[in-house]
């Protein structure tokens, strides 16, 4: 039991709860001297513990802020701190992650991505090679040969480089050290002072569990960690890679006239529907089926109709078929599939397809009015069926619109100029969107 | 021609989702693509940094809704958005800001299950799995819209329901409501607004006696102390004492745990949202929620044209469960059917003790949306 006194950050009299010899209690210490060092107001000072032996750590120092978190995931936590400390608040805090080298393996992708990021914090990760908290079980950075409580026979594994994983992330400052060295303290003021992330493992002795088991000893630490091709002291310390909000600042921040407010329509009384009216539009992926249904709904939305539009499509986006349900109504629409639909689209052989294998024949009546593509081929129905040379016409891309233009165009659904202005407005002059115009006289 | 001198847009609900954080000052976004629920990581990118926020990708949704919650905990109002297998890595996280009493809003976006199920396929087969995520069963509010508009309303409640509360919320919506377009009345939605964040500060009069998880009564919410403020924070997962310390079942720690229950069900008559359309000499009550609601709404007026007498009741407050106000829509009823796209009926069985000696019917399925005609058969 080690008894701090005269500290900043730690709490008065604290009595270190770790087992005798543990390195916890010196990094601790260690600790409290670095933010010391560096002067910091213990109101900017967040600690973010992990699970562990290490996460005993927030009863030790009363005077910053203590987040102890859920297993491995400190890291994400204390980003989500730092994120919204330097684009959102006063830029003040210093965020302080305390890891065990358990937590560091289960949280590894909070890790890295911190390192991506660049977000500013400092994660310490006390790695004594084993779960101590639970009984001294093998982790991801027990040694090879290593006896532990689950590997009695010794480690097959070898251990994980730690650092090496935050140097493949592109962490700004790495180190590793011993938890008996000199100038540990230094050492970590220099991580938490750097501006972005920062790492440093620091190896030490589980006296509990890992040198009852193996001949270790604290000068043997760094030994070990040779053999194991893990190199000791700074390893990186890369001033130059911007911290996150700046880059933010300058990649995001500076984008931000030209992004657009939702923008909204002001209707018309453009129609003279008393019954809602409910197409099925099929085709295939790619050609435009979603985005050209969407601008039948646009125009029915100018001209004062409730509309809803439906879509389906299998889990992939640019392959197989593609198909929306819209129902265009004067009264609020409750159940969005068309259960009965008045005009049936369908401009390609793998949009039928799907229409079948959606019961399409179950969901028309005599009413229902079939707009083909002159290729395809159509059971013998009741409804009325009209084919058009689509695809030749329009081509695939726009078979869909071509089918829908017909359909405003001859039906008077809505008013058919809203529709055209919206077509001008994407796709320019109305009489040359289409290849041929003469199938938009046919009735 | 004439304007309608109305403001609308087609929009999805999961873009109005967005929209509606937006109103509610949600400052905070960070995603994961996941289909069905995209449409509001998208919206949250392309808006949030225009309105004072920052929206970021995370490598998982365990990222993601760590991230919320340390952002959360930094003072600001944070959300995310996941449907079934992305909730289901979040609710180690949900439990932490339960248990931290740090307000977070999860939009979870509905599809087929289980594990990878049907992602473009709707359902609303994780209304148990939203619920009774936590060890120890804690309430967890849960809100659920039934159109565009209301996911704006209801992302607003949600936030507001946080803040006041200090817990997580769930807005609940499905992929029919998500993803399906429809048009949308912008009437009064600028108008709305929710709680804003009750701090606590240096000079404030409650500062001597203010402790991080302190209450003096189970409806009392502590005021929040951010990370980097000037009150120190002691936050934990851990069972902790009122200060914020890790204990083990000591009488104030065991009191904290049930406080997180108590402030919930103390508040509960202030979280009901219902829509009930009651008919006289109705023998029936029809009940349902989400996108199934809808449907609902058509089922019962094809039933009262062919001559029935029939009730319904939307619930769009999940969870606390409005008992009240579900005992009340019921009175002279004798059938009660409960509609909703799962196999098992899960809101109909959480009810079902309501509704001592009277007849319950489930409508379920799963695959495609609950239809007009499968309620309407079974008023009968």
């Amino acid at each position: 039991m080690q008894v701090q006194e005269n500290c900043t950050y730690m709490t008065s009299g604290a009595v270190m709860p770790f087992c005798k010899g543990c390195g916890h209690s010196n990094i601790l210490k260690k600790l409290n001297e670095a933010l010391g060092e560096l002067k910091l107001d213990p109101k900017d000072v967040c600690l973010v513990t992990d699970i562990g032996c290490i996460g005993l750590t927030d009863a030790l120092f009363d005077k910053v802020h203590t987040v102890h978190t859920t297993h491995g995931r400190s890291t994400g936590f204390a980003t989500g701190i730092a994120v919204a400390d330097k684009v959102l608040a006063e830029k003040r805090l210093k965020t302080i992650v305390l890891i065990g080298d358990g937590g560091s393996m289960i949280g590894l992708l909070h890790i890295v991505n911190a390192a991506l990021m660049n977000v500013d914090l400092t994660v310490i990760v006390a790695n004594n090679f084993l779960f101590g908290m639970t009984g001294g079980q093998q982790s991801s950075l027990t040694p090879e040969h290593f006896i532990t409580q689950t590997t009695p026979f010794g480690n097959m594994n070898p251990s994980l480089d730690i650092c090496g994983i935050a140097e493949a992330s592109k962490a700004g400052f790495i180190a590793r050290a011993v938890a008996s060295d000199k100038d540990l303290s230094g050492l970590m003021a220099k991580a938490i002072q750097h501006s972005g992330f920062s790492i440093v493992e620091i190896l030490e002795l589980c006296t509990e569990h890992a040198t009852k088991r193996n001949d270790l000893k604290g000068s043997m630490l760094a030994k070990m960690a040779e053999a194991e091709g893990h190199k000791l002291g700074i390893l990186r310390n890369d001033v130059e890679r911007r911290e996150f909000s700046v880059k933010y600042a300058a990649d995001v921040q500076s984008h931000l006239k030209e992004m657009k407010p939702p923008r909204f329509i002001e209707p018309i009384e453009g129609h003279k529907l008393k019954m809602p009216v409910g197409f099925i539009i099929s085709g295939s992926a790619g050609e435009r089926v979603q985005s050209s249904a969407g601008m039948l709904c646009q125009a029915a939305l100018r001209c004062g109709l409730e509309v809803t539009q439906k879509n389906d499509n299998p889990v992939t986006q640019g392959s197989g078929f593609s198909l929306s349900e819209v129902i265009i109504s004067p009264e609020e629409i409750n159940y969005t599939g068309v259960s009965e639909a008045d005009f049936v689209v369908v401009v390609s052989e793998t949009g039928m397809k799907e229409l079948k294998a959606q019961d399409i024949y179950q969901r028309i009546s005599d009413k229902t009015v079939f707009i083909v593509d002159e290729s395809i081929e159509l059971d013998e129905v009741s409804s009325k069926v009209i084919k058009l040379p689509l695809r030749k016409m329009c081509g695939g891309d726009k078979a869909s619109l071509g089918a829908l233009d017909y359909v405003i165009r001859n039906y008077s659904l809505f008013d058919h100029e809203i529709f055209i202005k919206l077509l001008e407005k994407k796709f320019g002059e109305y009489s040359k969107i289409f290849r041929g115009e003469y199938y938009l006289d046919l009735v | 021609m004439q304007s309608l001198r109305k403001k609308v847009a087609l929009r999805s609900g999961n873009q109005m989702t967005a929209e509606g954080a937006i109103q509610a000052g949600c400052k905070f976004f960070a995603g994961y693509p996941i289909t069905p629920a995209s449409g509001i990581y998208k919206g949250m990118i392309d808006m949030l940094p225009l309105n004072g926020g920052i929206a970021i990708s995370s490598p998982d949704e365990i990222s993601a809704l760590t991230y919320c919650v340390g952002a959360s905990m930094r003072g600001f109002k944070a959300m995310t958005a996941t449907s079934g297998p992305g909730w289901a890595l979040m609710i180690e996280t949900l439990q932490y800001a339960l248990i931290t009493e740090t307000p977070v809003v999860i939009a979870v976006v509905q599809r087929l299950g289980p594990s990878t199920g049907g992602a473009t396929q709707g359902g609303q087969g994780d209304i148990m799995i939203t619920e009774f995520a936590t060890s120890g069963g804690y309430t967890i509010p849960v809100l659920y819209p039934t159109n565009a508009k209301e996911c704006f309303e209801l992302t607003l409640k949600a936030f507001d329901w946080s803040e006041k509360y200090r817990t997580p919320v769930v807005l609940l919506t499905d992929k029919e409501i998500g993803m399906t377009t429809e048009s949308v009345n912008y009437a009064g939605l600028y108008e709305l607004s929710s709680a804003e964040r009750k701090n606590i500060r240096n000079s404030d009069a409650d500062i001597k006696k203010w402790k991080m998880y302190g209450f003096d009564s189970p409806d009392m919410i502590t005021k929040f102390a951010n990370v980097g403020g000037e009150v120190k924070v002691t936050a934990t997962g851990s069972a902790h004492n009122a200060m914020g310390y890790l204990k083990k079942n000591d009488k104030e720690t065991i009191a904290t745990l049930l406080h997180l229950e108590e402030k919930i069900l103390a508040h509960k008559d202030e979280m009901v949202e219902v829509k009930k359309e009651l008919q006289d000499g109705a023998d029936t009550l029809v009940i349902s929620f989400g996108i199934t609601a809808r449907t609902l709404k058509d089922a019962v007026k094809l039933a009262r044209e062919g001559g029935r007498k029939v009730s319904s009741l939307i619930i769009y407050s999940m969870f606390p469960i409005p008992e009240r106000e579900i005992i009340l829509s019921c009175d002279n009823c004798t059938r009660i059917v409960v509609a909703e796209e799962n196999i098992s009926g899960q809101y109909r069985k959480l009810i079902e003790p309501l509704f001592a000696g009277k007849e319950v019917v489930g409508v379920n399925k799963i695959g495609s949306m609950i239809t007009t005609m499968e309620i309407a058969e079974r008023i009968v």
